[in-house]
């Protein structure tokens, strides 16, 4: 299937702490072709905070609503504004009710499931799919990727688009870039600690740890990664882990689209490389 | 520790199984398939979501809401997604917690975690400004947590110096930060807030 035009749901983090992600996705979707029209006006999701799947599906019906209008099937790049505006979907496709009780809430909640909501690496891997970005790549990015997926890819199953346990699409995607996947099957799908680093540091520090270690001990040059929250935790926070631990790590981490930017021929600075907190220039010594 | 029978309640399953995500709590058999699984266990080795639904359905309901455990979950869903049982696990944490924080909105129960404090501080941004604002939420957070201001500022500027040094640095944040002027330093306020407005009031009753 080929996409030329989806709307795009940026997230918080796109605005702040992820504004590397926010220009590197938006880089690689223009060298794909593929527009993105930014959903109008965007609420926030709601993210791991909002416990309460009710405001859950109203946030995310009004953001949904705004796409369906457009016509659009949404993209985003975070995977907590994914499993949330996914979840939504699902709920309020099954369930006549729950769309009306949406609508009575405020006429901008109405919403007729007719959206797909959809994460960057499905619709990279998916839906423009590997024969096209083929055609499109022009240099080798010989970097050695622990790549990490965190939950909301595989995981659960109504929303999952990979495998819950042995993951593959960004395997997969780095083999195309001229990459080699580090082992680390393990990992893989393990969590970065994001949700609890606010109140309880101590064992999100020890789950971004394990995640960090394990990736240098199998030799990465750096970790590859598709959320926001898993950036902020194992890149923007990593000094944080280090001090508190009392360790070393110093792994670069970088944002799937960074990566497969580099291979697109985007020069580093559209790709917004130099905001990472870990250096990666590592990477950049590795693009042929 | 022993079960104390004469307190079980045997209703809080139903209130489990009536929120959503709790529907098919009662189909656990107490394989562990969860447990084995999560990621916080393998760090707090006494964290046990097997033995959280076993309580629950034997009724054991102050012993579950008091729980601290409760609060250490970090909603990866892996217990869910592995559940032969179908139970969604992450979900049925999540419903027990709205309970015992309904209950302590009651004045029924003392919860020691910040993290209602923390979910309710980021969602008061989100229902102002429509997205989330980072600044505004410590602001609330960490005073609420420390239970003063002056405190509340201490704690968050310990957390946060090196970091906000480092964002304002990279331009994530700061004067120059973000897609414009004063990104991250003023909130990013969306046009429709009378829409999250009414979105709070009905769905959390407010
Ligand atoms: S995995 Fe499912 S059935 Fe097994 S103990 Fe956990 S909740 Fe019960
Ligand atoms: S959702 Fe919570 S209980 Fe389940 S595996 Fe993850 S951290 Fe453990």
């Amino acid at each position: 299937m080929s996409v030329d035009k989806l709307a795009y749901y940026p997230g918080c983090p796109s605005e702040a702490t992820a504004l590397d992600q926010d220009i590197s996705t938006k880089a690689v979707f223009k060298a794909l072709g593929v527009e993105l029209v930014e959903v109008e006006d965007w609420n926030c999701c709601g993210a791991a905070e909002a416990e309460d799947p009710k405001l859950v599906y109203a946030l995310n019906a009004r953001n949904l609503a705004i796409a369906e209008k457009d016509g659009l099937d949404i993209v985003t790049p975070c995977s907590i504004c994914y499993y949330n505006l996914a979840r939504t979907n699902n709920a309020l496709k099954a369930d006549e009710k729950l769309r009306a009780e949406m609508a009575e809430i405020d006429p901008s909640l109405s919403y007729n499931g007719t959206v797909t909501p959809k994460h960057i690496l499905d619709v990279l891997m998916n839906d423009i799919g590997v024969d096209e970005l083929k055609s499109k790549i022009v240099k080798k990015v010989e970097v050695k990727v622990a790549p990490y997926y965190g939950c909301y890819i595989g995981r659960p199953l109504g929303t999952a688009f990979d495998d819950p346990d042995d993951p593959v699409l960004m395997d997969q995607l780095i083999e195309l870039i001229g990459g080699e996947n580090v082992p680390f099957d393990y990992m893989k799908t393990k969590c970065c600690g994001g949700p609890l680093m606010m109140t309880r540091a101590d064992i999100a520090f020890e789950m971004a740890r394990k995640v960090l270690e394990t990736a240098k001990n199998a030799g990465a040059d750096c970790v590859a990664l598709a959320c926001p929250l898993c950036g902020m935790m194992l890149d923007a926070k990593q000094p944080d882990v280090e001090k508190a631990l009392g360790i070393k790590i110093g792994m670069p981490v970088v944002y799937i689209t960074q990566l497969l930017g580099l291979a697109l021929g985007i020069d580093p600075k559209s790709l917004a490389l130099g905001k990472n907190t870990v250096d990666t220039k590592v990477i950049l010594g590795k693009v042929v | 520790m022993p079960i104390k029978t004469w307190e079980l309640d045997s209703n809080f399953k139903n209130e489990i199984l009536n929120e959503a995500g709790g529907e098919h709590l009662t189909a656990c058999y107490q394989c562990s398939t969860c447990t084995l699984g999560c990621p916080i266990t393998e760090i707090v080795p006494s964290y046990n979501p097997r033995k959280i639904i076993q309580m629950s359905l034997l009724g054991m309901r102050n012993e579950v809401l008091s729980n601290p455990d409760l609060w250490i979950c970090a909603i990866c869903q892996t217990c869910t997604a592995r559940c032969p049982q179908d139970v969604v696990v992450g979900d049925v944490l999540a419903a027990i917690r709205r309970i015992a924080e309904k209950e302590e909105e009651a004045g029924n129960l003392k919860i020691e975690s910040p993290r209602p404090l923390f979910e309710k501080a980021f969602l008061h941004t989100v229902e102002k400004y429509g997205r989330l604002y980072d600044i505004g939420l410590a602001l609330e957070y960490y005073p609420k947590r420390e239970g003063g201001t002056v405190s509340g500022i201490k704690a968050m500027m310990n957390d946060y110096k090196d970091f906000g040094m480092r964002m304002a640095f990279r331009g994530k944040m700061g004067p120059l930060g973000g897609h414009g002027l004063l990104k991250g330093v003023l909130p990013s306020k969306i046009k429709k807030t009378d829409v999250m407005k009414k979105i709070f009031e009905k769905v959390e009753g407010k």
